[in-house]
């Protein structure tokens, strides 16, 4: 979390915990998003640059834009590799954006030097799903509550001690487990450390990382319980980043909905919920079972297919190799069902699921220079549309899938 | 043995593990009927022994692990003629009692009556062969399981293909053991489950694969010996919540066309209102309440599953505060569990009553429905409530004092007003 430059810088303002965000005028959001990007190169090595391999960006945040506002909860939320978690650590500065800026109280979180940086580092905390992963096993709980002390060195010795047994009764925890190690402690109880150890510099503000997926539903309970408590108490403001949406219903004031490195919707929480305007978002909704005895009858649309990678997401809206709703261009005659059907096979062939030498008996269709002759390309087309479709298409649509499918197949 | 149409009676089973720290009893003296084509859902929390309870009904409790008590019976009429003659005592009309036969003739029907998919389909592969050569195997072994007549001595000999060997994948790369019709099957079954393009898919290895399409593959792998009864462990625990929904749809359709019987074991509430006909709730090692999902959802009895409800929070409407559990799952090292309602330490109703352990009540609701828990026979009064500590400060932590809204006002926010600009360290005093 702390860097040694705070370290250096931190003595200037020994014992003053100031927060720059404080300064904020009213109105002004807490903490301002814009356009961030975060990529990952992959095949970058020098090898790979020896070798000639291009390097591969992984669009893992694409340009997100979010405002939180002081004292609220802004949920994040969005399945495995939609860039979430990305996000948060990037608005952070535990990495380094791509592109785009992070205001924290009016000032870009990336220009921060000096003691800005220092303070910053103070006012902006981290909860880890495992708290405990980049953490030495041999530090005692009472250590590990107190190093962030240490390293600011905010206050005497005596004072921090004191300040972290505060912490750890605050939590939950009781004070003779002080000189306990984290191994001894069940999940809920690590959670409880992690939170006191994020809240030792009386931070503002807590990005929370999915702080309670590992975690059994009961004792999930306990932790978002005390999560809404502390921030009554100290006006937290938090940025809650969950796959669970129902954590997200429960503590959140306003939610975002990533997928594939973007926001595809933004709101408070009830309208959201209530009323979806995505497809996504409607989807995402509708896949969650819900535990009660009506859940079998529930009506539900249930999504097919994977996420696309995020090495390669697909043109255009990102979501439309799987969205349910996707529009057809007006100059197609065709309707709406088909068109998702006729995406849907496009994608597959796009993403190699369906490799065009294999469409058709053995070796009935060469295919050179990932193209087929022109004379074969009806035939092509018939056995193609034999392979996926388990009801021929009306003949109606003959010439619309010839369309769509060989421009499919000239670009292949 | 009859009158319902149970496929399996589970009875007495107990399945301990034999640790440095002591005796874990991770089933305990566990009852279980489950009706031939019926889901039936073992929902519990991290410890609580549910998955131990599956692994135990197929076999494959391993060391320090062991099923040191109980009966599983098993209704096959042909598997209790073959068996009658070696083990007359294993067999009571067409039931058969799995823990009494030999270990040769258990190991024979993984596969083609008993098969298990898990929350990590990794484990299930072999990285190194195409995903259509593990599933030809799989079809492969359970065809020669099938040609064999049931005699113990074909089963001996048909144990080097076991399903043990299978889910392992240490199978040799076996294709000359494997005919044409069983790579046709094995593009079949990856059809049946919903990868799209099978023929060009069983082609690829596992790495190639999603995670949800390699949780189809595992599944189909399953289906290969047409197996009885399928044990679904935490089957969508590591998808997203989009595949979590593909899955269980694939896992209910398969469930109605081949009228398979399941026993899913999950952590999620939501799933076994998705999936279940009946539910077990799983506490310590036993089931507290089990019925219809309308007498576990609609009309417990325990508090535990009033504990496990409440600590939900609802995607549809705000429920205010949670209400969790307070403590932690206790501890099933034998020498440290008393002879009372496990659950007594957490429950907010535990009476002087509740130190007898209870036995499983019936209760109101349907004849399924029953609950261990004095609370099923008797109602709860403050007179006989134990008192707030009497199981000692060390069960019940501090932490939960904040569960109760109330609680957190008061000095506490005093301190932090204290402690703005000049107050060093957040020192309060
Ligand atoms: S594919 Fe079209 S309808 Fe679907 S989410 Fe994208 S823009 Fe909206
Ligand atoms: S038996 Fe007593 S302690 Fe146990 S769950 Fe019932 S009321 Fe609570």
């Amino acid at each position: 979390m702390s860097s040694d430059d705070n370290r250096a810088t931190s003595s200037a303002d020994a014992g003053l915990v100031t927060g720059i965000g404080t300064d904020t005028p009213d109105g002004e959001p807490l903490v301002r998003v814009e356009n961030l990007k975060k990529y990952f190169w992959e095949n970058d090595s020098l090898l790979d640059r020896l070798l000639g391999d291009e390097p591969v960006a992984v669009q893992a945040v694409d340009g997100v834009s979010f405002e939180i506002h002081e004292g609220e909860t802004l949920g994040l939320v969005g399945e495995s590799g939609c860039g979430k978690s990305t996000t948060g650590e990037t608005l952070l500065r535990l990495q380094e954006p791509t592109d785009g800026r992070v205001e924290f109280g009016g000032t870009n979180v990336y220009e921060m030097a000096g003691s800005d940086l220092t303070a910053f580092r103070r006012d902006a905390q981290v909860v880890f799903q495992d708290p405990f992963s980049s953490l030495d096993p041999r530090m005692t709980i009472g250590d590990i509550v107190q190093q962030p002390l240490d390293i600011h060195d905010v206050g005497a010795d005596e004072e921090r001690r004191e300040r972290v047994r505060d912490l750890l009764e605050r939590v939950g925890l009781s004070v003779n487990q002080l000189d306990r190690y984290p191994h001894e402690f069940s999940g809920g109880q690590r959670q409880r450390i992690g939170i006191a150890r994020a809240l030792a510099l009386e931070p503002e503000f807590l990005v929370l990382d999915e702080p309670t997926s590992a975690l059994d539903v009961s004792v999930q309970a306990q932790v978002l319980n005390l999560l809404e408590d502390l921030q009554a108490e100290f006006d937290l403001t938090y940025l809650l980043i969950s796959h669970d949406l129902s954590v997200i219903r429960h503590i959140c004031d306003r939610v975002a909905v990533m997928y594939l490195g973007e926001i595809v919707e933004i709101g408070p929480v009830e309208e959201l919920f209530g009323d979806p305007k995505h497809p996504y978002t409607k989807a995402l909704l509708e896949s969650v079972p819900r535990a009660t005895t009506d859940e079998r009858e529930r009506d539900r649309e249930t999504l097919a297919g994977d996420v696309p990678s995020p090495r390669d997401p697909p043109s255009g809206c990102r979501f439309r190799t799987r969205c349910p709703a996707v529009i057809p261009p007006e100059e197609l005659d065709i309707d709406q069902e088909t068109y998702r059907e006729l995406m849907t096979v496009r994608e597959r062939i796009e993403s190699r699921d369906i490799s065009l030498e294999t469409v058709g008996g053995d070796d009935q269709f060469t295919v050179e220079d990932g193209s087929i002759p022109e004379a074969d390309v009806p035939s092509f087309v018939a056995a193609l549309k034999h392979r996926l479709f388990d009801d021929p298409l009306p003949p109606h649509h003959d010439e619309m899938c010839l369309r769509i499918e060989s421009t499919a197949v000239n670009r292949v | 043995m009859t009158d319902t149409d149970d496929i399996l009676r589970v009875n007495d089973l107990s399945t301990r593990f034999f640790t440095e720290q002591g005796q874990v009893n991770a089933v305990d003296e566990l009852e279980l009927r489950i009706e031939r084509g019926e889901v039936f859902g073992i929902v519990g929390e991290s410890g609580s022994g549910k998955s131990v309870t599956a692994r135990s009904v197929i076999d494959l409790i391993d060391a320090p692990g062991e099923i040191t008590d109980g009966e599983i019976w098993f209704d096959d009429a042909e598997l209790a003629e073959t068996v009658r003659e070696d083990s007359p005592d294993a067999v009571d009309g067409s039931f058969v009692d799995l823990l009494s036969v030999s270990p040769a003739v258990r190991q024979s029907l993984r596969g083609t009556s008993f098969s298990m998919i898990f929350q990590d389909p990794e484990s299930s592969f072999n990285p190194s062969l195409t995903v259509g050569e593990q599933l030809a195997e799989a079809v492969e072994v359970q065809r020669r399981a099938s040609a064999n007549p049931r005699s113990t001595k074909a089963k001996t000999d048909s144990a080097e293909y076991s399903f043990g060997n299978l889910l392992l994948s240490t199978v040799l790369p076996s294709q000359q053991f494997v005919t044409e019709e069983s790579r046709e099957r094995a593009i079949e079954l990856l059809e049946l489950v919903g990868i799209p393009d099978p023929v060009e898919r069983a082609g690829e290895y596992p790495h190639e694969y999603s995670g949800g399409m390699l949780q189809r593959a595992m599944i189909a792998q399953a289906l290969a010996g047409e197996p009885d009864v399928l044990i679904a462990d935490e089957p969508t625990t590591a998808l997203d919540v989009t595949i979590q929904a593909q899955i269980l749809d694939l896992l209910d359709d398969l469930q109605t066309e081949t009228g398979m019987t399941i026993l899913l074991i999950t952590h999620n509430l939501g799933v076994v209102a998705r999936m279940c006909d009946r539910v077990g709730v799983m506490y310590a090692g036993e089931i507290v309440e089990r019925g219809t999902l309308e007498d576990v959802f609609d009309d417990h009895v325990h508090p535990y599953t009033e504990g496990l409800l409440g600590s939900i929070p609802e995607l549809e409407g705000a429920n205010g505060q949670l209400e969790p559990i307070g403590g932690n799952v206790p501890s099933l090292l034998d020498h440290e569990m008393e002879d009372r309602c496990h659950f007594a330490d957490r429950c907010p109703m535990a009476m002087e009553d509740c130190l007898d352990h209870p036995p499983e009540f019936d209760a109101t609701g349907s004849e399924a429905h029953t609950v261990r828990c004095v609370l099923a026979t008797r109602s709860y009064t403050e007179r006989d409530a134990l008192p707030p500590n009497y199981f000692g400060d060390e069960e019940r932590p501090a932490g939960d004092k904040h569960a109760e809204p109330d609680r957190s006002d008061g000095e506490q926010p005093a301190e932090r007003t204290q402690t703005t600009i000049s107050d060093a360290g957040g020192e309060s005093r």
